[in-house]
């Protein structure tokens, strides 16, 4: 690509910025809606259902919607600032459409009580619900704005890559299996977004078609919808976005992790199989979502089962082994960036075990809708996606400057984990006793023990998101005084 | 519920695998943090790295096929080997469940039912589960808190679970989908003789 000007680099940065500073925010904001619904478990406060509800939905919806949109945002930032050009007119847009979304779904979990939780099941939003019409038509329409908005901004860099690199086939490595000399190279996080990115296509048009339906509903109330069909639609829209927002988090480790090891990432035959191998896993293991629909077509359970364990293949004997060869034997000096990679990295596979776990249909018979299941995707985020972004504002604060420092850095990530792990290992004993998800109260079941230990996990988790939040804010002061250092963003020019 | 083995529960299961994971990528982070600091030449080190990523590669793809085949015996879906020696029709409904021994010849929406049933130990029972408004869930727990199974209970389907209670005595039947503000509270009985 054409060598970017100093003042298009430095309006790059300050987008990315914008985006940090907007995930600083609502991030802790978010973190207290769980802390919340965790402190109602712990019967440590009486928050009313509507509320615990509202709080449910705005947590779920709100986590999603800000973990991919940054995963998506840091992949802009190096690929514009890198490889190619892109437009920080999209780039704005993007983030107003986001942002109005967010908006949009505050008011209406907040103000309105909307409370069907993320998924929005269908029928729930029409039936039964507690909540006004007007909630669930202003939050169909923030998502499809929303869905709008991340459609556009993936758009516009897959057909920037395209232009760059040559074409579709290209940005998916193919030119590497047919092994010929003059072949067009491509770096690891083309190869990587595109695989990341072009299910979210997918995704998006899913979901799309499933919020065109609802608002018919909203308009003709008398529509009635396949339940089952529905089901499927929704969790092939929720399950791979919240999927790829980790792939699209990994992209920035291919790109960065080489700057601090100084051995280069290379795109490669293996690589090309497992990321294209990636792009169908990530597409149909969904399915696993459906195990206890017993009506559901036993050949997609199956589907279900493989494609979730396949997922695990490229994953860790690529992915994970090649961070390995990045970092053994490298003297890598551990900073905070490189350590909230391999931390990160951690997470990932830690929860994808228990998510592979719950994949398994004998087993899911028992999980399904306990709290393992939240306890292995808070995994994935929490000490995941998570600790990848705070390595990589940490990265955009300092750039590759300090890279010896940050000691308080490391205390604020220390604490972070020890928090993240505690509340984590309250999921995962919910789980192990059967409490279930999205339950406001364990106090109506009639079941003792299960009781017992809903209450009992909570009040750990509650204390445990303490230490989290001291953990954050040690962050976040770092973080601060890194990005406030003048003479440093003027050496990066 | 004690499938796999004859001393762990599924849950107990579960919990034990991903321990033993978390203990392996642990020690893992650890081998790669502390063997950081010596320096090698980066196609060296690669080299050494891939030689056991060929195994771990080979040796989790054994070990998923395995596990795969192995996990498939315990699917709770229809068979054609199936007897039901009792059947009962489950019906969920904002808030709670109607439940009759035996097919009934009723509409879903027609059909009345109790939320608290009994049933004989020692057979083969057959739920008919399904819902008249939105998504449940027909969970069955036994007295020391364990899930020991389960059945979506959605509009429009008929979900058949198959289950033998081996020990007599009260059941607690809970939903475990989100179906509005009273979910937790949407509960029903199952009585064991």
């Amino acid at each position: 690509m054409e060598e970017l000007t100093t003042t298009e680099y430095k309006k790059q940065r300050k987008l990315i910025i914008v985006w940090g500073i907007t995930f600083l925010v609502v991030f802790p904001l978010l973190v207290t809606l769980g802390m919340l619904m965790r402190i109602s478990h712990a019967e440590l406060a009486d928050i009313s259902a509507e509320r615990f509800y509202s709080f449910m939905t705005l947590h779920g919806l709100g986590m999603i919607g800000l973990l991919f949109s940054f995963a998506f945002a840091g992949i802009w930032y190096l690929l514009s600032t890198r490889y190619v050009k892109l437009k920080l007119s999209v780039g704005y847009f993007v983030y107003i459409t986001v942002l109005l979304s967010v908006i949009g779904l505050a008011v209406a979990a907040l103000i309105g009580k909307f409370g069907p939780g993320w998924y929005l099941l269908y029928p729930l939003p029409f039936i039964g619900g507690s909540w006004p019409v007007w909630t669930t038509g202003l939050s169909t329409v923030s998502l499809l704005a929303l869905g709008v908005g991340w459609l556009i901004g993936i758009l516009h860099v897959l057909y920037a890559m395209a232009k760059e690199y040559g074409g579709f086939t290209n940005m998916l490595g193919w030119q590497y299996i047919k092994n010929k000399e003059d072949k067009r190279e491509i770096p690891v996080i083309v190869l990587a977004s595109t695989i990341s990115l072009v299910p979210g296509v997918l995704a998006i048009l899913a979901g799309a078609v499933l919020l065109i339906m609802y608002l018919l509903q909203v308009m003709e109330p008398s529509l009635n919808f396949d339940a089952l069909m529905l089901k499927n639609i929704v969790m092939f829209f929720g399950h791979t976005i919240a999927n790829i927002t980790m792939y699209c988090a990994v992209t920035w480790v291919y790109t960065l992790l080489p700057e601090y090891t100084k051995r280069p990432w290379y795109v490669d035959k293996v690589l090309v199989y497992s990321w294209n191998a990636t792009f169908f896993f990530v597409c149909i293991a969904f399915l696993h979502h459906m195990y206890m629909d017993l009506e559901q077509p036993l050949y997609l359970q199956i589907i279900g089962q493989v494609a979730s364990y396949s997922s695990a293949i490229p994953a860790t004997a690529i992915t994970m082994f090649g961070i390995i060869s990045q970092l053994y034997h490298s003297r890598v000096k551990w900073g905070v960036v490189p350590l909230t990679f391999l931390f990160g990295a951690a997470g990932w596979a830690i929860g994808g075990l228990s998510a592979v776990v719950d994949s398994t249909i004998s087993f899911n018979k028992v999980l399904h809708n306990t709290l393992w299941v939240p306890a292995h995707f808070h995994t994935y985020m929490l000490l995941g996606v998570v600790l990848f972004i705070f390595g990589y504002l940490y990265y955009v604060a300092g750039e590759k400057k300090d890279i010896h420092t940050g000691g308080v850095a490391k205390l604020g990530l220390w604490t972070y984990i020890i928090g993240a792990a505690g509340f984590l290992l309250m999921f995962y004993y919910g789980g192990m006793n059967s409490v279930p998800r999205r339950y406001n109260t364990y106090s109506g079941m009639g079941v003792d023990a299960t009781h017992q230990a809903g209450v009992y996990g909570a009040k750990i988790a509650v204390f445990s998101i303490g230490i989290l939040f001291i953990g954050l804010l040690i962050m976040y002061v770092t973080l601060f005084l890194k990005l406030t250092k003048k003479d440093e963003t003027k050496n990066l020019d | 519920m004690r499938h796999f083995t004859t001393f762990l529960s599924i849950q107990e299961s579960a919990g034990t695998i991903s321990m033993i994971g978390t203990f392996v990528v642990v020690a893992v982070v650890l081998f790669v943090v502390l063997t950081s600091g010596k320096a090698e030449d980066k196609y060296e080190a690669k080299k050494k790295v891939y030689y056991y990523r060929r195994r771990y590669f080979w040796g989790l793809m054994a070990l998923a096929f395995i596990t795969l085949l192995i996990s498939f015996k315990w699917m709770p879906y229809s068979k054609t080997s199936d007897v039901d020696e009792e059947v009962v029709t489950v019906v969920g409904f904002q808030w709670g469940w109607r439940m009759v021994n035996g097919a009934s010849k009723d509409a879903p929406k027609d059909m009345m039912g109790e939320s608290e049933i009994t049933i004989p130990a020692g057979k083969t029972i057959k739920f008919d589960v399904t819902s008249i408004d939105v998504n449940h869930n027909f969970a069955i727990y036994d007295k020391s808190g364990n899930c020991v199974t389960q059945s979506q209970a959605m509009p429009g389907y008929h979900n058949n679970l198959r289950y033998k209670f081996q020990k007599p005595g009260n059941y607690k039947i809970l939903c475990l989908e989100y179906c509005g503000v009273p979910h937790a509270f949407m509960v029903g009985e199952v009585h064991v003789k």
